[in-house]
């Protein structure tokens, strides 16, 4: 079965079998037996791979999976190729705004089913200090602006999103 | 004049600092908390949480009508500030009085003193102590570079108006004097609208090294060391430790009378911090003083044995301090780390996320003040600090070695910290000599966030063998194919 693994913004597609003894990892640099143990900590697992023991702890979240190895601590984004092909719909990327770092909503200029235009004001919103207005990358109609004034959003958290384009 | 119930106007983990001392003190408690904010590890200890409201939250921690209401409405008969906030508002010191609550701290007009900077440097010039030599050419415009020359070599010239480093020069030979300071002229009339300058002493490497000073507001003024702090990134603080590396036994010695001096000069009252600015030959300047409990107040906690907290308490009911100047040891040596919720390698970017596992390091002369728990949400609505990691060893290199081992052990997974930068910054060879100045972070930047070993592949094996539902498709398809005998166990 096959995972995309994001860490520090790079991506590597994975997949994972198992030949009735023990997983194998398969990854584009090469095939790794590996497993992974629980213990006695909270989050804690033994992981064996590469001839290698390493104490962690690990937390799964909805996205990304944090791991802490050897004192650093790491995040792992992760995906499903087939949910992302199939949540793809073929839309554009421009159809979505994308926080590009975390913040607070100021105020919201329009709503689902407004027809904008490029450059028209969508948002504003303030990250670090600074208010950054967020524009309408095209002209469209607004589909989604799934954040309300006050509140706080996450880093390449949607913002808004405008309806696919119809051909 | 006695306390019998405290109010916390703070949050976070030196609510939860100070909250721990009252209650051991057999205070009564209460604390603050924003309806929008997380619980954290003060919401716990205090007696009694209060809510308040505010169009934001940190609105409401400055709301000071409503927690001088708070403080009426609960019966609380003392404030104590924190850091931060309202903690060096003469408004709020004010307010208090008027409502016959004690404030835990110094007086309003000596708050009023140290918070005018202009006035504070004249203050402690007047009275002898160092300040940096400097120029301002409104004093005398006419008489400015004859003035400035007088400064010394090498000098910093900087719009008055300035800020952001914007329009400051280096100026270190008279004969380029004069250009400079057209230059610099119209500098700042392009950045400000604005073509006054003011001159001072250019220190080459300097280090931020202030002194823990104490006063009973009767004239008792007692000093509890230093504090090196010059480990910070764009004016903030993230390693503090005592005693400085860098400082000869009279050199600190002169430093800490010399704070103690200028806290006897105000006859200040409660916990203080005096500032200075150091040169690398040890000739330092007053910089400012903070009238209140710092941030890296736990290193000197850690050297001296007393609970600053409790001495604050202490002064605040007039019981006075508890220990003459000669009873205060400066034993060891104590690191601290502040634990910051930021992407050391995208510009300190602030992260937020739920904490999905948190785990703090235990173990001898390991102490941690935090503001999180388990489970919590991290937002942007505060500031990006969420603990502070403080260690205390025999001698600096047990102490660097603790720190090390801490910070390492130190897990919070679900949003990113600085824990490994801080580990960075431990593990360097010129933060292992002392060998620092304030401008450190910056010259080493590269160095401090260079990632580490490739372990991506074993970092991808933990997250596919952690997913269960990647493992259990993948168990589903091993057994279907042992079912059709393609496999034997």
């Amino acid at each position: 079965m096959r995972r995309i693994f994001q860490i520090g913004g790079e991506e590597t597609e994975c997949w994972l079998a198992h030949d009735g003894s023990r997983f194998v990892l398969n990854t584009p640099e090469g095939v790794l037996p590996c497993r992974l143990d629980p213990t006695t900590s909270p989050g804690g697992f033994v992981l064996r791979a590469r001839g290698l023991v390493r104490d962690v702890r690990l937390a799964a979240g909805p996205e990304s999976t944090f791991v802490h190895m050897d004192g650093r601590t790491y995040e792992v984004g992760r995906a499903d190729p087939a949910e992302r092909l199939a949540g793809s719909d073929g839309g554009a990327s421009d159809d979505r705004i994308v926080a590009p770092m975390p913040g607070v909503v100021v105020s919201v200029a329009v709503k689902p089913g407004d027809i904008v235009a490029a450059g028209q004001p969508l948002l504003v919103i303030e990250s670090m200090k600074l208010e950054t207005t967020l524009a309408a990358p095209r002209d469209g109609v607004v589909a989604e602006i799934p954040f309300a004034a006050g509140d706080s959003f996450g880093l390449k958290d949607v913002l808004a999103q405008l309806a696919p384009e119809e051909d | 004049m006695t306390i019998s119930k405290l109010l916390v106007a703070n949050r976070g983990e030196i609510a939860a600092r100070v909250l721990r001392t009252a209650k051991a003190r057999g205070l009564e408690t209460a604390v603050l908390r924003h309806a929008s904010e997380q619980e954290g590890p003060a919401h716990v200890i205090a007696d009694e949480v209060v809510t308040i409201d505010g169009p934001t939250p940190v609105a409401a921690y400055l709301d000071i009508p409503q927690i001088v209401e708070v403080a009426k409405r609960i019966g609380a008969d003392a404030v104590h500030p924190g850091y931060g906030f309202l903690s060096e508002n003469a408004g709020f010191v004010a307010a208090l009085e008027k409502a016959g609550v004690t404030f835990v701290g110094p007086t309003s007009d000596v708050i009023d003193l140290m918070g005018d900077k202009v006035r504070a440097r004249a203050f402690v010039e007047e009275r002898g102590f160092p300040v940096a030599p400097s120029a301002i050419e409104d004093d005398g415009p006419a008489t400015f570079i004859e003035r400035a020359r007088a400064v010394g070599y090498p000098l910093l010239i900087k719009p008055s108006a300035g800020g952001g480093g914007k329009g400051m020069r280096v100026v270190r030979a008279d004969a380029a004097l004069e250009a400079e300071i057209e230059a610099a002229r119209r500098e700042g009339k392009r950045y400000f609208g604005d073509g006054r300058l003011f001159v001072e002493r250019y220190i080459e490497r300097p280090r931020h090294i202030e002194v823990q000073v104490m006063g009973d507001g009767k004239g008792n003024v007692v000093h509890f060391w230093e504090r090196e702090c010059s480990i910070q990134r764009r004016f903030q603080k993230i390693i503090e430790e005592t005693p400085s590396p860098a400082l000869s036994p009279e050199q600190r010695l002169d430093i800490c009378e010399t704070a103690a001096g200028i806290a006897r000069a105000v006859n200040y009252r409660g916990a203080g911090t005096v500032e200075f600015i150091c040169a690398q030959d040890g000739t330092f300047y007053f910089l400012e003083m903070n009238t209140r409990l710092q941030v890296e107040h736990p290193v000197t906690e850690m050297v001296t044995g007393f609970d600053l907290v409790a001495e604050q308490l202490r002064i605040a009911t007039g019981e006075g301090l508890s220990a003459a100047q000669a009873d205060i040891p400066q034993t060891g040596h104590s690191i601290e780390l502040r634990i910051c919720a930021e992407d050391a390698t995208a510009d300190f970017r602030p992260s937020i996320g739920n904490i999905l596992l948190l785990d703090e390091p235990r173990g001898e002369g390991v102490r941690v003040d935090s503001g999180i728990l388990d489970g919590g949400k991290v937002t942007t609505d505060f500031d990006p600090m969420l603990s502070k990691l403080i260690v205390h060893g025999s001698d600096r290199a047990q102490a660097i070695a603790r720190a090390r081992h801490a910070v390492q052990n130190y897990v919070i997974l679900g949003v990113t910290t600085n824990t490994g930068y801080l580990d960075a910054i431990l593990a360097h060879p010129d933060f292992a000599s002392g060998d620092v100045s304030t401008g450190f972070l910056a010259e080493q930047a590269d160095a401090l966030t260079a990632p580490g070993e490739n372990v991506d592949d074993l970092l991808m094996a933990v997250a596919a063998l952690s997913d269960e539902r990647l493992v259990a498709e993948v168990m589903q398809i091993s057994d279907m194919h042992r079912k059709m005998g393609g496999w034997r166990n």
